[in-house]
C-alpha cells in the first residue's frame, strides 16, 4: 500500500480526537479566515491594526493556559507570573543592550527561556511534589501575587539591572520595540502593519504546532492524565514528567505573550501580574472552552473584543461583566460557551435521529446494569 | 536584650494573629466543605466597609466589627444559595466561580461606592520598649485571634450546630438519614466562614485604607495558611499560623516585609512537599 | 521461580497496622486469590505491590529484583498490570482512544490499529469503539479496563475484585477469561469475595486477616480450615 502524500500526512497530524474541526471543509474555512486576516490591514486604519495586534498578543497566553488546564487538567492560576517575568526580562535585556544587530530578537528568546526555566523549577516542585487540584491553583496564584508585590516595591534607584531601573509601581518603559536587522536599515516593528503580519504568522504557527502536539502521543497521555492520573501511571507513564512538560510549554507561551505585549506597548508594569490580571486568562479560556484550542482561540478574541467595548464605560464595568461571565459559564456551560455552541448542531442532530428512530441507541446504558455475556453470543 | 526578645515576640504574635485571622474563615469553609473561596478577600472587605461605616455613624468599635461580621455572614449565605450550592463535588469549578464573584464584588463596590471610604484610626495608642513603639491595638488583635480560635473550638465541639455540621460534612448521607437539614448546615457553615472573614476585615479596618481591592492583601496569607494547616481548623490553622508566623517574623526582621512574604511562599511549597495533607493531616494521620 | 514475593511487608497508619507482616510468594504461572473479611488489608496490599503506598517495613521482590523503592510507573514497565475495583478508565475519551493510550507505549501506526481491533473484538466492544467510555455500562467499563490492563501483555496481572457487580453469567465468563490469560502465560493475583469465582480459577488461595496471611493452600484446604470459617462467621459476613 503506497504511503499517502505529505499534505495528507500533515493533515492527519493536525487532526485528532483532542481537537475540534476536521476535514476539508474545516481547513478551507481556516485558510479563508487566515486570508481575511491577512487582507484586513489593507482596509483598516493604523489604530485598529495596532489594536488587533494587541488582541493577538494575548492569544498565546490563552493557548498556553488551554494546554495546561484544558488538556492537562492542571489549574494554573499564575500564568501572569511568566507573562510578567518574560516582559520584564525583555525590557531588561533590550534597555541594556539596545535594539541593533537583532538583539531584540535575542531578548525575546532569552526572556521566554527565562520564564520557561522558572516554570521548570516551579513545576518540578509542584508536580514532583504531587501538588495538584486546588492546591496547585493556590500556589501558582500566590507566586504571581508575590511577583507583583515584589516588583511593586522596587521604586528606589537601587533597584536596577544594569541601566534598566525596575521602577516599582510605575513599571518599566521606553524599551525598544521588536527590531529586525536589515541591510540598509533595521526595521523597527511599532504597532503597525509589519508587526501585524509578524504576530499573525506567529499565531498561525503556534496554533498549528499546538494542534499537532495535542493530537500526538504526548497529547494523548496528557489528556489521559487529566481524566485519570492513577490509571495513566498504571499504564506505565511517568505522570509528573508529562505534567511538567505541558506546564513549561504553557509557561513559554505565556512568556511569549508577555514579550510581545511589552514590545508592542513599550512598557510593563507589576499590575500585569496582579490578581485581576491573573483572572482574565481564566475568563477567556473558560468562556471559550478550555478543552479545545480552536474554541479557546475564538473565545479569547471574542471576550477581549467585548471587554474592550465595555471599557469605554469604565474598566470596572468591564471587569464586573468578566466576573459575571465566569460565574455564568461555570454554572451553565462548564465546557465553555463557544465549545458548547459548536457542539450544539451535533447534539440536536443526534436527538433528532433518536426521536426519529423511536428508541435511541447512541448513548449506551449508563446505569451500571451489567452487560450480556461479553464473550458469548454472535459476532 | 529583653527589648530584642520582646520585639521579636511582638513580630511573631503580630504575624500569627494576622495569619490566623485571615485564615479561619477560609479554613472553616475549606475544612468543612472542601470549597476554596477565592472571594474570601471580598468578604473581608465587606466586613471592613460595614465596620467603618458603623463606627463613623457612632457605634463603638467592637459593636461595629460585630455588624461587619454579621453582614458579611448574611452575604455569604446568599452567595452559597445562589452559586456555591450548585457546585458541590466540583472543587475546581468552585474556585473558578468564586473568583468570578470576587471580581464582581470588588469592581461592583468600586462602581457603587467609589474608589475609597474614609477610614477610622487605630485606637488605644502605643507603648514603647527599647526605643521602639508598639501598637497596643495589635496586641489586642493577638488576643482576639486566640479568643476566636477558642470560640470556634467551643462552637464545633460543644454546640448542637457544631456537632451537626461536622457530622454533615463527614457523612452527609447519614446526617440526612437522621433528619438533619444538610442544605441549611452548608449555608450556615459558609455563612460562618464569611462572617469570620468579615470580622477579620472589621478588626483590621482601623489599620488600613478602605479601598474596594483591599481584600487582595489578605488572600495570599489566608490561602497559604490553610494549605499548610490542612483541613482541620484547630489542628491545622492554629499550628500553621504559628509555624508560618515564625517564618514570616524571622524573614521580616532579617530582610523586611517582602522577604517575609517570599519566605511564606517557599515555606508553603516545602510543607506541601513534606506534608501533602498539611499539618492537621499529618497529626491526624489520615489515610489517603 | 517465584515471580512475586513480599517479605515481611508492613504498612501502618499511625497506630493502625493495616499490613502486619505479609509473606506472600507467587510462583510463575499460578492464579492466586486473596480472600478475607472486609478491612483485612487486601486493597492496601495491592497498593503496596503497585507502589501507590510506600511500605513501613519489609520488601517486595519481583522477578528476583527488589522493587521496594521503585516508582509505580516503572513497576508497570517491568510487566505488572492492574485492574482496579472501581473501573479506572478515561471517561471522557472514546473506547478506541482508551485502548490506544494503553498500547501506544510499544506499538504504533498500523500494528497498533490492528491490535486495537483485535482487543475490541475480544472485549465485545467493537460496536462501542467510538463511544465515550464514560457512557458504557458498568460491566462494559470493567471489561474495557481489563482490556487495557492485558494490552500491556503483563507477566503479572493484579485484579481487584474483578467480578464486583457482575451477574453469575458474567462472573463465569470472567473466570474463563482469566484462565485463558493464564494459559497464555500471565500470572494472576486476584482479590475476590465471590467464592464461585475463586473456586473456578484459583490454583492457590491466601486468607488475609488483620493484615496477616492467616491461612494458605488450595481452595478446598482453606474452606475446610475451621479457623477460616470462624473468622468469616465471627465477623458476621456471608459469602456465596
Amino acid at each position: 500500500m503506497a504511503r499517502p502524500g505529505l499534505p495528507v500526512r500533515l493533515l492527519r497530524r493536525l487532526e485528532g480526537p483532542q481537537t475540534m474541526g476536521r476535514g476539508p471543509l474545516f481547513w478551507l474555512g481556516f485558510l479563508a479566515v487566515v486570508a481575511l486576516a491577512a487582507l484586513y490591514p489593507l482596509t483598516a486604519d493604523g489604530y485598529t491594526v495596532g489594536n488587533t495586534i494587541y488582541f493577538f498578543n494575548w492569544c498565546f497566553m490563552a493557548l498556553g493556559l488551554c494546554l495546561i488546564w484544558g488538556y492537562g487538567g492542571a489549574l494554573s492560576f499564575g500564568q501572569t507570573a511568566f507573562f510578567g517575568l518574560a516582559g520584564y526580562g525583555y525590557g531588561i535585556v533590550t534597555l541594556n543592550l539596545g535594539a541593533a544587530h537583532g538583539l531584540t530578537l535575542l531578548a525575546v528568546v532569552c526572556a521566554v527561556a527565562a520564564a520557561s526555566a522558572f516554570a521548570a523549577v516551579l513545576g518540578y516542585f509542584l508536580f514532583f511534589g504531587r501538588i495538584g487540584g486546588v492546591f496547585l491553583g493556590i500556589v501558582t496564584l500566590s507566586v504571581t501575587l508575590v511577583f507583583e508585590r515584589f516588583m511593586a516595591q522596587t521604586a528606589g534607584p537601587e533597584w536596577h539591572v544594569g541601566v534598566a531601573r525596575l521602577n516599582g509601581f510605575n513599571g518599566m518603559s521606553g524599551m525598544p520595540p521588536l527590531t529586525i536587522p536589515w541591510p540598509g536599515g533595521d526595521i523597527a516593528l511599532f504597532p503597525d502593519v509589519p508587526l501585524y503580519y509578524v504576530v499573525l504568522a506567529l499565531l498561525v504557527v503556534v496554533y498549528l504546532g499546538l494542534r499537532i502536539l495535542v493530537n500526538s502521543r504526548f497529547g494523548n497521555v496528557l489528556v489521559a492524565i487529566r481524566e485519570n492520573p492513577l490509571r495513566a501511571t498504571m499504564l506505565g507513564y511517568d505522570v509528573r514528567r508529562y505534567q511538567l512538560g505541558g506546564f513549561v510549554i504553557g509557561a513559554a507561551l505565556a512568556g511569549l505573550s508577555g514579550v510581545l505585549y511589552t514590545a508592542w506597548g513599550q512598557y510593563i508594569t507589576p499590575s500585569s501580574m496582579g490578581i485581576t490580571a491573573a483572572a482574565l486568562p481564566i475568563v477567556w479560556v473558560a468562556v471559550g472552552g478550555r478543552a479545545d484550542l480552536t474554541a479557546t482561540l475564538l473565545g479569547t478574541l471574542s471576550v477581549l473584543a467585548g471587554f474592550q467595548l465595555l471599557t469605554v464605560y469604565g474598566s470596572q464595568y468591564a471587569l464586573v461583566v468578566m466576573g459575571l461571565l465566569l460565574v455564568l459559564t461555570v454554572l451553565l456551560a462548564p465546557e465553555g460557551l463557544i465549545a458548547g455552541l459548536a457542539r450544539l448542531p451535533g447534539r440536536l442532530a443526534r436527538r433528532g435521529r433518536q426521536n426519529g428512530n423511536g428508541n435511541g441507541n447512541g448513548n449506551g446504558n449508563a446505569n451500571g446494569s451489567p452487560n450480556a455475556n461479553p464473550n458469548g453470543g454472535g459476532a | 536584650m529583653f527589648d530584642a526578645v520582646f520585639g521579636f515576640l511582638y513580630q511573631f504574635g503580630d504575624a500569627f494573629a494576622f495569619l490566623v485571622l485571615c485564615a479561619t474563615g477560609l479554613a472553616v469553609i475549606f475544612g468543612m466543605m472542601w470549597v476554596i473561596n477565592l472571594a474570601h478577600g471580598e468578604f473581608i472587605m465587606c466586613g471592613a466597609y460595614v465596620t467603618v461605616t458603623a463606627a463613623r455613624a457612632g457605634l463603638p468599635l467592637a459593636l461595629a466589627i460585630l455588624c461587619g461580621a454579621v453582614v458579611a455572614g448574611l452575604v455569604g449565605i446568599l452567595v452559597e444559595r445562589l452559586v456555591i450550592r450548585h457546585l458541590y463535588g466540583r472543587p475546581l469549578d468552585t474556585i473558578v466561580a468564586t473568583w468570578g464573584i470576587s471580581l464582581i464584588a470588588a469592581q461592583g463596590t468600586l462602581i457603587v461606592l467609589g474608589p475609597g471610604l474614609p477610614g477610622i484610626s487605630t485606637p488605644l495608642g502605643s507603648i514603647s520598649a527599647g526605643g521602639l513603639s508598639y501598637s497596643v491595638y495589635r496586641l489586642v488583635l493577638m488576643a482576639t485571634a486566640l479568643a476566636i480560635l477558642a470560640a470556634l473550638y467551643l462552637v464545633f465541639n460543644r454546640t448542637r450546630f457544631g456537632i451537626l455540621a461536622r457530622a454533615t460534612i463527614q457523612v452527609p448521607h447519614m446526617a440526612e438519614a437522621l433528619g438533619v437539614d444538610t442544605r441549611l448546615i452548608y449555608s450556615l457553615t459558609f455563612g460562618l466562614g464569611a462572617a469570620l472573614a468579615g470580622a477579620t476585615g472589621g478588626l483590621y479596618a482601623p489599620t488600613m485604607t478602605m479601598v474596594p481591592t483591599m481584600g487582595a492583601q489578605f488572600i495570599m496569607e489566608a490561602f497559604v495558611t490553610v494549605v499548610v494547616g490542612g483541613a482541620d481548623v484547630f489542628l491545622g490553622t492554629a499550628p500553621a499560623g504559628a509555624v508560618l508566623g515564625l517564618v514570616k517574623a524571622a524573614m521580616t526582621s532579617w530582610q523586611g516585609q517582602l522577604f517575609g512574604q517570599i519566605g511564606l511562599l517557599i515555606a508553603v511549597i516545602v510543607v506541601i512537599r513534606v506534608l501533602p495533607r498539611g499539618i492537621s493531616g499529618f497529626l491526624l494521620r489520615e489515610r489517603s | 521461580m517465584n515471580l512475586l514475593e513480599t517479605r515481611d511487608l508492613q504498612k501502618h497508619f499511625g497506630g493502625l497496622h493495616v499490613t502486619a507482616g505479609v509473606n506472600l510468594a507467587l510462583a510463575q504461572g499460578e492464579i492466586h486469590c486473596l480472600i478475607g473479611p472486609n478491612g483485612a488489608g487486601k486493597s492496601t496490599l495491592f497498593k503496596l505491590i503497585l507502589g501507590e503506598y510506600a511500605p513501613s517495613g519489609g520488601s517486595i521482590w519481583y522477578g528476583g529484583d527488589d522493587i521496594t523503592g521503585l516508582a509505580p510507573h516503572l513497576r508497570i514497565r517491568r510487566g505488572i498490570s492492574v485492574k482496579f475495583q472501581v473501573p479506572g478508565i478515561f471517561a471522557a475519551l472514546s473506547v478506541r482512544q482508551n485502548l490506544a493510550i494503553a498500547l501506544q507505549h510499544h506499538l504504533e501506526g498500523h500494528s497498533m490499529a490492528e491490535e486495537i481491533e483485535r482487543l475490541l473484538e475480544y472485549l465485545n466492544l467493537r460496536s462501542e469503539a467510538a463511544q465515550r467510555a464514560g457512557n458504557l455500562s458498568h460491566g462494559q467499563k470493567q471489561w474495557l479496563e481489563i482490556g487495557m490492563a492485558i494490552s500491556l501483555k503483563p507477566r503479572l496481572l493484579l485484579l481487584d475484585e474483578p467480578t464486583a457487580g457482575m451477574s453469575p453469567e458474567e462472573t463465569h465468563a470472567t473466570g474463563e477469561m482469566v484462565k485463558d490469560l493464564n494459559a497464555r502465560g500471565m500470572t494472576v493475583l486476584a482479590v475476590e469475595h465471590d467464592m464461585a469465582f475463586v473456586r473456578q480459577v484459583a490454583s492457590r488461595v491466601s486468607v488475609l486477616h488483620f493484615g496477616r496471611i492467616f491461612a494458605q493452600g488450595t481452595i478446598d484446604e482453606v474452606t475446610a480450615d475451621e479457623r477460616v470459617a470462624e473468622i468469616y462467621l465471627g465477623q458476621g459476613h456471608h459469602h456465596v
